[in-house]
């Protein structure tokens, strides 16, 4: 600094400055984990959670074969599809 | 010790000092300076491995602490009106009784001056006054064209003198 400069730093900042300053890689790197392990944890629970609608969801009887039937005429299926389907199978 | 890191610390042993003063000529209290050094060499730690030598690391370095400046005093003003207060309460926080300031009567005008500055003109005035940096090397840092710069510093200067008129 040159001009008329007027400020000042406290004795022995400089140093204790460096000293912090050089340990940031250090730290970075410790902290670098943290979200790799905030992303396992989150992936863990969402499979979880997955998991449990599924198991939630499944768990009813099956679908009946009328039902089935019904379904299908519903939405529309002929009677020549579900035959052809039903021989190719 | 890796190559990475080692380049690192010679940055902070090199220009931790100076970079420290640029700072500190922008925001004013040793406080906020030190906290900021520590937010800018964190980026300069991120960003090293993207640094490939295209400028000089000097610029590099002051580019980097010159956008995070600018965002702290943004941040500062809106938390500032945010918080209801006048804007100018900042500017009085920063120019209280410091002992870490060695200035006369005179540099103590300036400082509160720079202050109210918006931040922008208060960066160019800081550059161009206590770093005697050159507009070409502002622009390199800023981004900026050496015009724009120079209206800025005028614009600044002209409400510096008009600021020390007015309180002397």
């Amino acid at each position: 600094m040159k001009k008329n400069y007027p400020y000042s730093a406290p004795q022995g900042y400089f140093d204790s400055l460096q000293q912090r300053l050089s340990d940031i890689p250090v730290r970075r790197t410790r902290v670098n984990l943290a979200p790799y392990f905030a992303l396992a944890v989150s992936f863990a629970l969402a499979v979880l959670a997955g998991n449990y609608i599924l198991m939630k969801t499944t768990a009813n009887a099956p679908a009946s074969e009328e039902e089935i039937v019904e379904y299908l005429i519903d939405s529309g299926t002929t009677l020549a599809q579900l035959e052809d389907a039903v021989y190719n199978y | 010790m890796p190559e990475q890191e080692k380049y690192f610390n010679d940055l902070v042993k090199q220009y931790s000092e100076p970079l420290y003063w640029h700072v500190r000529a922008m925001v004013g209290s040793h406080e906020d300076a030190d906290d900021l050094m520590q937010e800018i060499f964190i980026k300069v730690w991120k960003a090293l491995p993207s640094f490939r030598g295209d400028s000089e690391p000097f610029t590099w370095l002051w580019r980097i602490a010159t956008n995070e400046t600018i965002s702290h005093l943004r941040k500062a003003r809106v938390r500032a009106a945010l918080s209801f207060s006048r804007l100018d309460a900042e500017a009085e926080r920063i120019s209280d009784p410091d002992p870490y300031f060695d200035g006369d009567a005179a540099l103590r005008s300036l400082r509160k001056a720079l202050m109210k500055l918006p931040d922008k003109q208060r960066t160019v005035f800081a550059m161009r006054y206590y770093e005697e940096l050159s507009y070409e090397q502002i622009s390199e840092i800023t981004g900026t064209s050496v015009g724009a710069l120079k209206a800025s510093y005028h614009i600044a200067y002209e409400k510096v003198k008009s600021f020390l008129n007015e309180n002397n």
